[in-house]
């Protein structure tokens, strides 16, 4: 049956699957080890208990392992830094190139529970608790103590949010080059420009797609330069096609994890789930066979008919992912259920369109990025995805010190308010929300009691 | 004659008013007053304060129109609130934070025509190169007599006038600050950061009072802000392409990406000017400024003074000048 | 000639007379500040010279410094805490290179040259939460004396992280921590070290050694040892960190300083 574990319950559960026959990959083993590498958050977390979601953690936990290994391997590292999807594809086309988010680096203080310092360099450097948790990136380069330094950094500029941008200039004035590229503002096609419909459903003058194509040109021939190989149509293509592979088995699960009678997956895994989407971990292809066997178990158990959740849990679609990982626990303690997210890089999770050159077609998945627009499309697309998922109702989840995040939650709130008529909250959250949990529960309590009561008129 | 406001240095004046509409860079009287944008936790108050007074403009004055620009994020989120709750029409101007490539040269070319049809809409006319050409230089000359006017004003003096100009372009400017008087000789001092609110400019007074001067205004609405000379003979072969090179390449700001050519001018200034300490003015949640702190610090052997702004305006009657009297205790 | 500095802070106002020649501390006192600031200051000072059996006529130069030194009406001139704290903790620490002073509204970080002239500053005076007053929210929220803040923080074993940025959503958190069953020691020393957490953010990327603490909070036990942790390097508290501003200032008297 499905259920959520501790992680000392895991340990009891690893030596069943172990024994049962369960087939590891090199990387697994018991959760808890990851515990006494530093990460003692995991032991405040609840997982789900199955083996598909064993493989999915060790997969992400042991993501610094795997970059070590490329680079002991003679393979390149890239940093891609703040486009959240593009730049990896382009990265993978290429064997002897492995890219990974440096910003996922924001995490670290959570998981290690502020332990490693992270916070505390960014702070000594200026860059202090007004700035959104990433931050902890710069702490993470110059520890060099949770990633290898790689060999070439990029970084998207322009149309993004601030506080991430500054810190990016803040590390290359400490000495680390970066190769900038632009992201515009997505604005609307006027009536005298011709116009693109993107993947996602927004729209963008052919002239911007054209800007995006030659900044990723530009990064094409940084790569070629970094590998020693061209990059050429045929490998983008495949490099493409695989992206979207992992995008497909995506989609389906969450439509399924989302839309299902019973919740099939809770929302920690699905996030961390997402997340794979962006860089693929820094293994495309173990992030395929991870997807589907989390696709499989989520099949089965929606075939079965069985869930972990209360059948009339709360269906919320929650924007912005959390600092701390365990409001995703708490959320459905709450009495909530995940249906739908914006995460900050739903174009990742779209298909790349395969019927268009290749650096055209990343060009337009760039664009589509809903952070790269307003916040009114922002809004607009995540009211389609409500009426898709079905949820009753949004919460807006602010991080601290983000520059988007000032405003961006009034606007999209009072659209989705106009549109669906569904209650809205904002709620933020630390990289560590111990000592605020009674404020959020309220919240989260709050707000599953509305969508209760809204059911019964 | 119909009036388009804007804030952001970015945006070329003379473009504005080569299609027969009148520019008027605004400047916010204060931060931290109340409005129909309320405080937010995370919002500048410099965005703040403009999109307020942009929110409260009368429909019977000239004002037709108003400009932001993507060189903040703030701003550029902000832009929605305009879009939603404000009457006025409003535009949004991509400026690449990109300097180095041609691409982005041309992204701001492109950009200035998508305004100008923006500013066609709003009743403007097209122009020749001619018109263009004319308007330029008129503008240049009174950058010109600005720059020629600061070895004898105040620098409150100078930087008001500069806020004329950007308010009331070259034609009302010169008969603005006119009333010159000896500039107070004292600690020579460099304020540094983003753009201030006209209440701001008291720091000028209290800076003088307490032995000390600013001969440097690297401020984004001081000297900085302003475009460097045009190259005139550029301006009768293709004055958009002189236009969009002296404001795009001529402007360093610590938005670019990167902006290596912030510290490249701010060095140049402070030791032709003899700067020996150092103002650095920024708004509590303007991320973009507040970043440069440390690492301004970490460049310069110079003292440098924190004044973060926030918006509490009682609190900050006390506070500033206790922190420049300090400075200049220590300077002198 | 006796010369006298009087610290009027936001909490305490504190004066201190010296021998001008020589330099030495004759009196001193303190007092708890109020709406009639000057009124406090002058009997206060009156105070100190009957007991000292001092004539007025005898003090001949008065500085004021502080949050109300401008309302000091008997004060010859006023100068900055920054400048008078670092004069005074550099007399009773000749070698102090970098000045800790946290009081009870605000927090500073003062670097000395060589010759121990301020080289530069950085102030938090905006927000509570690096400050004394963080203290005292938690020792009221606790039911406890501020001065057993430190002996109880000694025996914590996992300080609670507190996130806020401020000390009135900060006091949220305790409220939410004590409730949820947080030890009281473990809530006190996780304040300390958010205060301490602060001051790091003030000090940059270097720091130069010896670390001097000053200031009304210095007299918390239990601080010094929460900036230690977060500073990564040893801190000597001041020898009367609550007068040094005030005795800097009588220093300053006696050398005759009056172009500030």
């Amino acid at each position: 049956m499905p259920g959520q574990i501790t992680l000392q319950e895991w340990d009891q559960r690893y030596e069943q699957l172990r024994k049962a026959g369960l087939h590891q990959p090199d990387y697994s083993g018991p959760l808890s080890r990851h515990v006494e590498d530093g990460d003692t958050r995991l032991l405040k977390l609840r997982y789900d208990n199955s083996a598909a979601a064993l493989r999915l953690w060790n997969f992400l936990l042991t993501e610094e392992d795997r970059l070590h290994k490329a680079r002991a391997e003679g393979k390149k590292l890239v940093g891609t830094m703040k486009d959240l999807g593009t730049i990896p594809v382009m990265a993978y086309s290429l064997d002897n190139l492995v890219a990974f988010y440096p910003d996922g680096a924001w995490w670290i203080p959570c998981v290690m529970e502020l332990n490693t310092g992270l916070l505390k360099i960014a702070d000594k450097l200026g860059i202090d608790e007004s700035f959104c948790p990433v931050r902890a990136m710069l702490g993470a380069f110059l520890t060099g103590a949770h990633f290898p330094i790689p060999d070439l950094l990029t970084c998207s500029v322009g149309a993004t949010c601030d506080d991430f941008s500054a810190i990016a200039q803040r590390l290359n004035g400490l000495g680390y080059p970066i190769l900038w590229w632009e992201i515009p503002h997505r604005h609307p096609p006027e009536p005298d420009e011709a116009a693109v419909k993107l993947p996602g459903g927004f729209s963008a003058p052919k002239s911007q797609v054209e800007f995006v194509e030659s900044q990723l040109q530009h990064i094409k021939t940084a790569f070629e330069d970094l590998s020693g190989q061209r990059l050429d149509e045929k490998k983008l293509s495949t490099g493409i096609k695989k992206a979207n592979k992992v995008r497909t088995y995506l989609a389906e699960l969450r439509q399924l994890a989302f839309t299902a009678p019973q919740c099939p997956m809770p929302a920690l895994e699905m996030l961390i789930a997402e997340m794979l989407a962006i860089h693929f971990c820094s293994d495309r292809n173990e992030t395929i066979v991870v997807l589907k066997g989390l696709l499989e178990e989520v099949k089965a158990r929606v075939r079965a008919g069985i869930g972990f959740l209360s059948p009339d849990a709360a269906r919320i679609f929650w924007v912005n992912p959390v600092a701390d990982l365990q409001v995703m626990n708490l959320f459905e303690d709450c009495g909530g259920r995940i249906c739908g997210t914006e995460y900050l890089f739903t174009h990742a999770l779209d298909a790349i369109p395969q019927d268009l050159p290749p650096t055209e077609a990343l060009a337009q998945m760039a664009l589509a990025d809903p952070m790269v627009g307003s916040s009114i499309d922002r809004a607009s697309r995540i009211c389609n995805d409500v009426r898709i998922f079905g949820a009753e109702a949004l919460l807006i989840s602010r991080i601290p010190g983000a520059s988007h995040c000032a405003l961006e939650g009034q606007i999209i709130g009072e659209i989705v308010r106009d549109k669906l008529n569904i209650p809205v909250v904002e709620l933020e959250v630390p990289p560590l929300t111990d000592s605020i949990r009674p404020a959020l529960r309220t919240r989260l309590e709050a707000l599953v009691e509305t969508v209760r009561a809204r059911r019964k008129k | 004659m119909k009036t388009i406001i804007y804030t952001c240095p970015y945006v070329p004046a003379e473009w504005i008013a080569a299609h027969g509409l009148r520019p008027s860079r605004v400047m916010p009287a204060a931060v931290g007053s109340t409005g129909p944008l309320a405080r937010v936790e995370g919002l500048c108050p410099f965005v703040h304060s403009f999109i307020n007074e942009v929110l409260t403009i009368l429909p019977q004055t000239d004002t037709c129109g108003v400009i932001v620009t993507t060189v903040c994020d703030q701003m550029r989120r902000a832009f929605d609130i305009l879009v939603r709750r404000c009457d006025l029409p409003a535009f949004l101007m991509n400026v690449p934070h990109t300097w180095q490539s041609t691409a982005a040269q041309k992204m701001y070319v492109d950009e200035l025509k998508r305004l100008s049809r923006f500013l066609i809409r709003l009743g403007g006319k097209p122009f020749s190169n001619d018109t263009l050409a004319r308007v330029m230089l008129e503008y240049d000359d009174a950058r010109a007599s600005i720059l020629a006017a600061r070895s004898y004003l105040s620098a409150r003096q100078y930087a008001q006038l500069i806020a004329a100009f950007g308010r009331d372009g070259p034609g009302m400017m010169l008969h603005s600050e006119t009333g010159a008087s000896l500039p107070i000789a004292g600690v020579p001092l460099a304020i540094v950061g983003g753009p201030m609110v006209r209440g701001d400019l008291d720091i000028f007074d209290i800076v003088e009072q307490s032995g000390g001067q600013i001969v440097l205004d690297a401020a984004e609405t001081g000297e900085r802000g302003l475009c460097p000379p045009f190259d005139r003979r550029r301006i009768r072969v293709n004055p958009l392409v002189e236009l969009a090179n002296a404001y795009f390449n001529g402007i360093p700001d610590a938005s670019r990406r990167p902006n290596s050519e912030l510290y490249n001018w701010l060095k140049r200034e402070f030791l032709d000017r003899a700067v020996r300490g150092i103002i650095f003015r920024r708004y509590v949640w303007c991320d973009t400024w507040h970043a440069e702190l440390g690492r301004l610090k970490d460049w310069i052997d110079l003292p440098v003074l924190d004044i973060d702004v926030g918006g509490d305006s009682q609190a900050h009657q006390h506070r500033v000048p206790n922190r420049i009297r300090s400075f200049l205790e220590m300077l002198l | 000639m006796i010369c006298a500095g009087i610290d009027a802070g936001s909490r305490t106002i504190k004066i201190v007379l010296i021998e001008a020649d020589t330099l030495k501390v004759i009196t001193k006192g303190l007092t708890d500040q109020g709406v009639e600031q000057d009124k406090l200051t002058s009997g206060l000072f009156r105070k100190l010279l009957k007991n000292s059996g001092i004539d007025k006529k005898d003090v001949g130069r008065i500085i004021a410094t502080g949050y109300g030194r401008n309302a000091v009406s008997i004060a010859d001139t006023t100068i900055t805490e920054i400048t008078c704290h670092a004069v005074g903790v550099r007399y009773l620490v000749p070698d102090a290179e970098t000045i800790i002073d946290i009081g009870g509204e605000d927090s500073k970080l003062i670097r000395l040259d060589r010759s121990g002239r301020v080289r530069d500053f950085a102030m938090n005076d905006r927000c509570a939460a690096g400050t004394g007053r963080f203290l005292e929210v938690v020792a009221r929220r606790l039911g406890v004396d501020i001065g057993s803040l430190g002996r109880m923080a000694a025996k914590s074993h996992s300080p609670a992280p507190i996130s806020s940025m401020c000390v009135v959503f900060a006091e949220t958190e305790i409220i939410g921590l004590l409730a949820s069953g947080t030890a009281r020691e473990d809530i006190i020393a996780g304040v300390q070290a958010a205060i301490a957490a602060r001051v790091t953010a003030l000090t940059g990327r270097n720091i130069d050694l010896p670390i001097v603490f000053t200031g009304g909070v210095a007299m918390v036990s239990g601080m010094d040892t929460a900036l230690q942790s977060a500073l990564g390097q040893t801190v000597t508290v001041s020898p009367d960190p609550q007068m040094t501003g005030a005795l800097g200032a009588a220093i300053l008297a006696a050398k005759h300083i009056t172009h500030y």
